[in-house]
């Protein structure tokens, strides 16, 4: 059970918090943030105890979305509550930052009071929490710089992505009481995460793809949903999977899908209130050949006086039509570089030295498919034997594309009766971001 | 945060005006107002000034400014409590309104609002809001009792809710089924006794149909309450598994671990030759996978599960080993987990495919990260003996990096494969022996001299290189000192004629120079060793050393079963039941796994072995008829004979105690220092939060012991072996029953022979002799060795003590109780019969000590049900001199860990039959009882080998 509930700025200053059986002190929050800046590094181990209290916390925005508990509670449930939270707060106020969490005080503490009781988290279901709360969210209109990590995608926890209609997500899924405007849309994304080590000789080692179907829905009220995927899709690693079927190793459906023409059609259905929910994920079978968007074709050549020459050549192998974005190279080095001289093939593309001239980090914003870039770096190096370089790893999102091809053949809403005339908008977005796409050299 | 409307500075000024806009007729300016006084409340801000004014807008038909008001309450009324008496007629009229959703919100803030004043008024509220029509309001007034339990357990207990709330589980709404449940979860913590969830198959029923129906939190509480339910076979089991398995596949990774762990638990008790029983394990594999692609804080806290999964079951990932790779964005936190499971499914399947990548993450930037993958290629080396090699020459790869801490690390790790593959790799040292200079850290430093010292005979310039350490002795710590020492005096005794300076300069600083204890005893002994008898000092320092395996580095098995029953709560995190970080009484109670059922085998346990008619009659005379007697009374007592000398039967006990003690210390001391030889083991790698210390290792084997003993025979003369632990001597057979002879005796058992401490007294008024003595068959084939030697005739009213020696190869038949020992004597008089108990501790062979991994291996595969424990009260020894007590009755300490502040011995021993039993000891310093757990194939003797443990450490 969850003993006290707070959201911190990055400072430290207390924006939210909450007592909810009446244990504890209220100097909680400062305990816990001299606890978590004290640590070396950014990575603050999910629990920490102290004298008793057990912090946990998740960081999203820059915020600090912390709980504590006395006894011994389920951690996960610690965790996944306090990542529903955000995905609730975000809902309600659009985007998750300081100034939208301050501003909206009363309706945070009040959806706390239904979500939480004792301790106990009694719901996080948006449509619950709707017809429970009383509360008018007030937006924030601040589009500052700062705030750039929260544009785009909903689905994708990537850093920037402009290829979905930008911030039209960021604002609260329920519109004000009493006015039946604001925009009736749905958004549907399939976003697939991959994850890709290959060996030096070119093979790969291990290709893992993980993929998503999430909703959200900006329509009032039930709607039915209905949608086709695609056909060629099996479930289970047993089956006899046929030339060009899409097998799943695993998947799990949120408990509101109903399945009934899964089996034959591949059909979900769904009649989601206002709010986003993941309706199903999904994991690759191991044995698929998924087409690998990129190949590195390294050379390294170690010159007199720890001078390092590198020369890269990256090849984006996906179909012509498409292309990447914010295509990032990251190569850590064997020592500090001092020094670093580059060529590159285009003007757009930029690299430097990163992390105390620990690694080379090469940007490429835009790639199209079937392109090859080329790249020289020399680098100085402190005398050092030779030493082994690398691993590389490629961050980059392609936009428009589903490496697995699992695709939203079509999508159809059947609004309620008594509805505003005319469709909702429909937003049907696919995405694959790399998770974690290594090279080894 | 300046910039926002509700937050301007507390000025006095600003509460005056709030107070103005509170007390405002305008509906709108009031909400505003109290939204403003909220919002500064929640930064923390002092706004209890406005309570009168606040509390004065609560009578209002808006429920969002009730519900800010409340909340206001709530935050408030602990300290100002005369004011918030001013607030309950409110909560009391709201909790009779109409609208369902006012009534639950006025009984749920009532709880919240801990001032008896408020309570008192709480009660008739919450009895009608219990059985309220609507269930939202129920299940709140569910929560609420609760909370009432909090405040006041009394008097809930007195108004009867706990009645009302164990009805709300037969309620037909699924949520308000989930609230009952999770409060009279908690309700129950604080009262361990209670039968308050009093769980049937009629309510598991319940529950069971509650749980496809409420939402997915609600799941949680019924499941974690679940797992706290014991089905009473097999089939129960195996019903509410395959209800409960559908969670697997839920989206939230709270209730599939909270599913995991009822399944893990239940599944105890199925049997492994089921069909479903590999179902049930395949299907555990996908969901737990899955947690792997959620946030990293999910990951981490799966990790730390899985962690235990894999060494309770490891069959059910040991194919998804791919999984736990390590992604090169992970947090650090996630790596480290990651390294750790890798290592314990690695098998000789897959550790080609393991090595490549821990040598891939070897040559990382983290740190940390590199520092645990070198060890994990150690610890796969001594897991895996076919990737040894493999393993050795990745490391030399490393070593040439020369990248200061991979250098010390992987030495470090080489230590330990020396240890683990003797006479193997020793090729290498030459290499590693180019990399002293930059050794900087005391582990590493330790760990390549004790290689220089363990291999001197192999490295020419051993003597330098010692030598060059010895300059700097007193700036190194303490683990680089002792390593020193001992490797000087190892290579002494190798290399006696070159090194004579070099050790007498070490046994000086060690012994004249150092401020430390340890060290300078240790140095002492040494000194005194090299003295005395060269050759004894070679046995002792120089002696076989017993291999290390890569157990060292599991959870014990006990703490992980309890473990395995805490999934899915913060105790899986840190690895450490709830009574090591819980405060309080809550969650203090031990659980344990269930016992496997559906065999024959329990019909066996311990409790069940002894019949009740024949236990009453147990130390009595035996009546003087009988078939069982017929072989007795057929004895052949022929003339006494004069059989070899026998032992002396009182044996200086005070002087061999002095002795065993010294000894002891002495003994002590030396595996204090082989365990800093062994210490590099895996297991100091570990994570922070469970760091198993280092075992002692498996102790000194016969060889020193014997060494030893041979050193203090030359030097004190006195060369006893302490025999085991010598009941006094008590009457067996009362002269009145035996026409006056009176017997009384004993038993002991000295250097591996058993003897019957006997004294015979005539009480009669004849003369008599003829004397002669026989068993009756009995459950370990004791039979008298030599023939009872009374050589002069008893006179009336004179005794005399004799020493019978005794055997095992008699014949065997299953006594009750087990120890029971059946005995005829025969005189000039008559034939007289008695019965006695021996305590089983004559039994104990004095090569009773396991090898360690034997141990671990045994202790695993013997079933749980076999497992027995007993409480030793009132013993006030310490861990050590337990057991040095102990070892005297060939009771053998394997391992002694220090788990918080408890002292667990794993200890060993044999019977003259060879079964084994197996022993965790647990003392607690401030506790006078101990804990016994028994494991043993034979689960019968584990009762009397209690007794003896019982017998032993109480005298």
């Amino acid at each position: 059970m969850i003993s006290q509930l707070f959201i911190l700025s990055s400072k430290g200053d207390r924006l939210v918090y909450r007592n909810f059986r009446g244990d504890g002190g209220d100097d909680v929050t400062d305990a816990f943030y001299r606890a978590v800046t004290s640590l070396p590094g950014d990575q603050a181990p999910v629990f920490m105890a102290r004298e008793g209290q057990h912090f946990v916390h998740v960081r999203h925005g820059g915020l600090y979305v912390g709980a504590t508990t006395t006894a011994d509670t389920s951690p996960f449930v610690l965790v996944e509550f306090l990542n529903r939270l955000v995905t609730l707060l975000r809902e309600h106020c659009g985007t998750l930052s300081e100034k939208s969490v301050s501003v909206n005080v009363a309706l945070v503490q009040e959806l706390l009071g239904e979500m939480v009781d004792f301790g106990y988290v009694q719901t996080t279901a948006t449509e619950v929490l709707r017809s429970a709360t009383h509360g008018e969210p007030e937006t924030t209109k601040a589009f500052s710089l700062l705030d750039l990590r929260s544009v785009g995608l909903f689905g994708a926890e990537t850093q920037q992505s402009r290829v979905a209609p930008g911030s039209v997500t960021n604002r609260p899924v329920l519109p004000p009481r009493g006015e039946q405007g604001g925009r009736r849309e749905v958004f549907v994304d399939v976003v697939e995460r991959l994850t890709v080590v290959i060996a030096a000789n070119g093979t790969p080692l291990k290709v893992d793809v993980q993929g998503e179907i999430r909703l959200k829905s900006f329509v009032p009220g039930a709607c039915e949903l209905r949608m086709g995927l695609t056909e060629e899709l099996s479930v289970g690693t047993e089956e006899q999977c046929g030339y060009g079927r899409l097998p799943l190793a695993a998947v799990a459906f949120h408990s509101s899908v109903d399945l009934e023409e899964f089996e034959q059609e591949r059909v979900l259905r769904v009649t989601p209130g206002p709010g986003e929910v993941t309706l199903m994920r999904y994991q690759l079978a191991e044995d698929v050949a998924v087409p690998l968007p990129f190949r590195l074709l390294p050379s390294v050549e170690w010159e007199p006086a720890g001078r390092l020459r590198i020369h890269l050549k990256l090849r984006c192998d996906l179909p012509p039509k498409n292309h990447a974005i914010n295509v990032v190279l990251q190569l850590p080095l064997p020592r500090e570089a001092s020094s670093l001289a580059q060529e590159l093939s285009s003007p757009e593309q930029t690299a430097e030295l990163q992390g105390g001239g620990r690694s080379l980090r090469w940007a490429i914003p835009r790639c199209q498919g079937g392109a090859q870039l080329g790249a020289v770096f020399r680098v100085q190096l402190p005398p050092t034997p030779p030493l082994g370089l690398g691993p590389a790893a490629l961050t980059f999102e392609l936009p428009a594309l589903t490496v697995s091809g699992l695709r939203l053949r079509w999508l159809r809403l059947s609004a309620p009766p008594g509805a505003p005339p005319g469709p909702p908008q429909r937003w049907v977005r696919h995405l694959t971001h790399s998770d974690s796409y290594v090279v080894r050299l | 945060m300046t910039d926002s409307k509700y937050f301007t500075t507390t000025k006095k000024g600003e509460i005056f005006e709030l107070k103005a806009e509170l007390n405002s007729d305008k509906k709108e300016k009031k909400k505003e107002a109290v939204k403003k006084v909220i919002a500064s409340m929640t930064v923390g801000k002092d706004v209890s000034a406005l309570f009168p004014d606040v509390v004065n807008c609560m009578q209002t038909d808006n429920l969002e400014l009730k519900k800010l008001v409340y909340l206001y309450l709530m935050n408030y009324a602990k300290s100002q409590p005369d004011m918030a008496i001013m607030a309950v007629n409110t909560f009391v009229k709201d909790c009779e309104d109409p609208n369902p959703l006012i009534r639950a919100l006025a009984v749920r803030t009532m709880g919240c609002i801990r001032v008896d004043k408020i309570t008192e008024y709480l009660c008739e509220p919450l009895r009608k809001c219990l059985k309220d029509e609507d269930p939202y309001v129920r299940k709140t007034a569910a929560v609420c009792v609760a909370k009432l339990h909090d405040i006041n357990a009394q008097l809930v207990e007195d108004q009867g809710f706990l009645d009302t709330l164990k009805d709300l589980i037969s309620d037909s709404n699924p949520m308000v089924v989930a609230n009952a449940v999770a409060a009279l979860s908690e309700i129950a913590e604080s009262h361990p006794s209670s039968n308050l969830l009093d769980l049937n198959p009629q309510s598991i029923n319940k529950l069971l149909t509650a749980l496809n129906e409420c939402t997915e939190w609600g799941q949680i509480f019924i499941l974690d309450c679940l797992a706290n339910y014991m089905p009473k076979d097999d089939r129960e089991a195996q019903s509410i598994c395959e209800r409960v398995t559908p969670r697997l596949s839920h989206a939230n990774s709270a209730v599939v671990l909270s599913a995991v762990k009822v399944l893990m638990k239940f599944m105890e008790m199925l049997s492994k030759d089921l069909d479903y029983y590999g179902t049930l394990l395949k299907k555990l594999a996908p969901p737990l996978v899955t947690l792997l692609s959620a946030e990293p804080e999910l990951q981490y806290v799966a990790l730390r599960n899985i962690n235990l999964i894999v060494q309770k079951r490891p069959e059910i990932l040991k194919h998804e080993m791919k999984v736990f790779f390590v992604k090169y964005n992970d947090p650090i936190y996630v790596k480290l987990e990651k390294l750790d499971i890798m290592i314990r499914l690695a098998s000789q399947a897959n550790i080609a495919q393991v090595l490549a990548e821990l040598k891939e993450y070897a040559t990382e930037v983290d740190v940390d990260f590199v520092r645990k993958a070198v060890r994990a290629i150690g610890r796969c080396a001594i897991k895996v003996e076919q990737s040894a090699e493999r393993c050795v020459s990745t490391l030399l790869d490393l070593i040439q990096t020369k990248v200061n801490y991979v250098v010390q690390e992987a030495i470090v790790v080489i230590k330990d494969i020396f240890r683990k593959y003797p006479n193997k790799y020793e090729s290498v040292i030459a290499t590693l022996c180019e990399n002293l200079d930059s050794l900087d850290e005391p582990e590493a430093r330790a760990a390549m001299i004790w290689i220089v010292g363990e291999y001197a005979e192999r490295i020419d310039n051993a003597d330098e290189l010692l030598e060059s350490f010895l300059e700097g002795f007193h700036d190194e710590s303490t683990q680089v000192q002792l390593q020193l020492l001992t490797a000087i005096v190892k290579l002494f005794l190798k290399k006696p004629t070159e090194t004579q300076e070099l050790v007498q300069q070490v046994l000086s600083l060690a012994t004249q120079d150092s401020d430390n204890p340890d060290l300078r005893d240790r140095g002492y002994i040494y000194w005194r060793l090299l003295s005395t008898d060269p050759v004894a000092a070679k046995e002792v320092v120089l002696a076989e050393k017993p291999l290390i395996s890569e157990e060292t580095d599991l959870i014990e098995p006990t703490l992980l079963d309890e473990l395995i029953c805490y999934i899915g709560t913060l105790a899986s995190v840190y690895h450490k039941p709830p009574s090591a970080f819980v405060e309080g009484s809550r969650g203090v109670v031990h659980k344990s796994l269930p016992p496997r059922t559906g065999s024959s085998e329990s019909a066996e346990s311990p409790d069940a072995a002894p019949s009740a008619g024949q236990a009453a009659e147990q130390p009595a005379v035996i009546p003087a008829q009988g078939d069982l007697l017929g072989d007795l009374l057929n004895l052949d007592l022929g003339p006494p004979v004069s059989g070899p000398p026998l032992a002396a039967s009182s044996v200086q006990m005070g002087a061999v105690d002095l002795l065993g003690g010294g000894l002891d210390s002495l003994m002590g001391d030396e595996s204090e220092g082989l365990r800093s030889d062994v210490g590099g083991s895996p297991a100091m790698g570990g994570s922070g939060f469970t760091a198993p210390g280092p075992a002692a290792p498996a102790a000194m084997g016969a060889p020193l012991g014997s060494g030893l003993g041979d050193l203090f025979d030359l030097t004190g003369g006195v060369g006893t072996l302490s025999g085991s632990y010598v009941a006094p001597k008590t009457v067996w057979l009362p002269a009145m029953k035996a026409k006056g002879l009176e017997i009384s005796g004993t038993f002991s058992r000295q250097v591996g022979s058993i003897c019957m401490d006997l004294v015979l007294t005539n009480k009669a008024l004849q003369v008599m002799s003829d004397f002669a003595i026989q068993f009756n068959r009995n459950s370990f084939g004791l039979a008298p060795a030599a023939p009872l030697q009374v050589h002069a005739p008893l006179a009336p009213n004179q005794s005399v003590e004799i020493s019978l020696p005794l055997n095992t190869v008699g014949s065997v038949m299953k006594m009750d109780p087990l120890n029971n020992l059946q005995v005829a004597v025969k005189n000039n008089i008559d034939v007289f019969y008695f019965s006695t108990l021996y305590p089983l501790h004559i039994l104990f062979v004095e090569d009773g000590k396991m090898e360690r991994q034997m141990f671990l291996a045994t202790w695993k595969d013997i079933p749980n049900e076999n497992e027995a424990q007993f409480q030793i009260k009132d013993c006030s020894l310490n861990a050590d001199a337990v057991s040095s007590k102990l070892q005297g009755s060939n009771i053998f300490t394997i391992a002694k860990r220090n788990v918080e502040g408890q002292d667990m011995l794993y200890q060993s021993l044999k019977l003259t039959n060879g079964i084994w039993v197996l022993a965790e000891l647990r003392i607690q310093p401030s506790n006078p009882s101990f804990t016994l757990s028994l494991k043993c194939r034979a689960p019968e003797v584990s009762q009397y080998v209690y007794q003896a443990y019982d017998a032993i450490l109480k005298n």
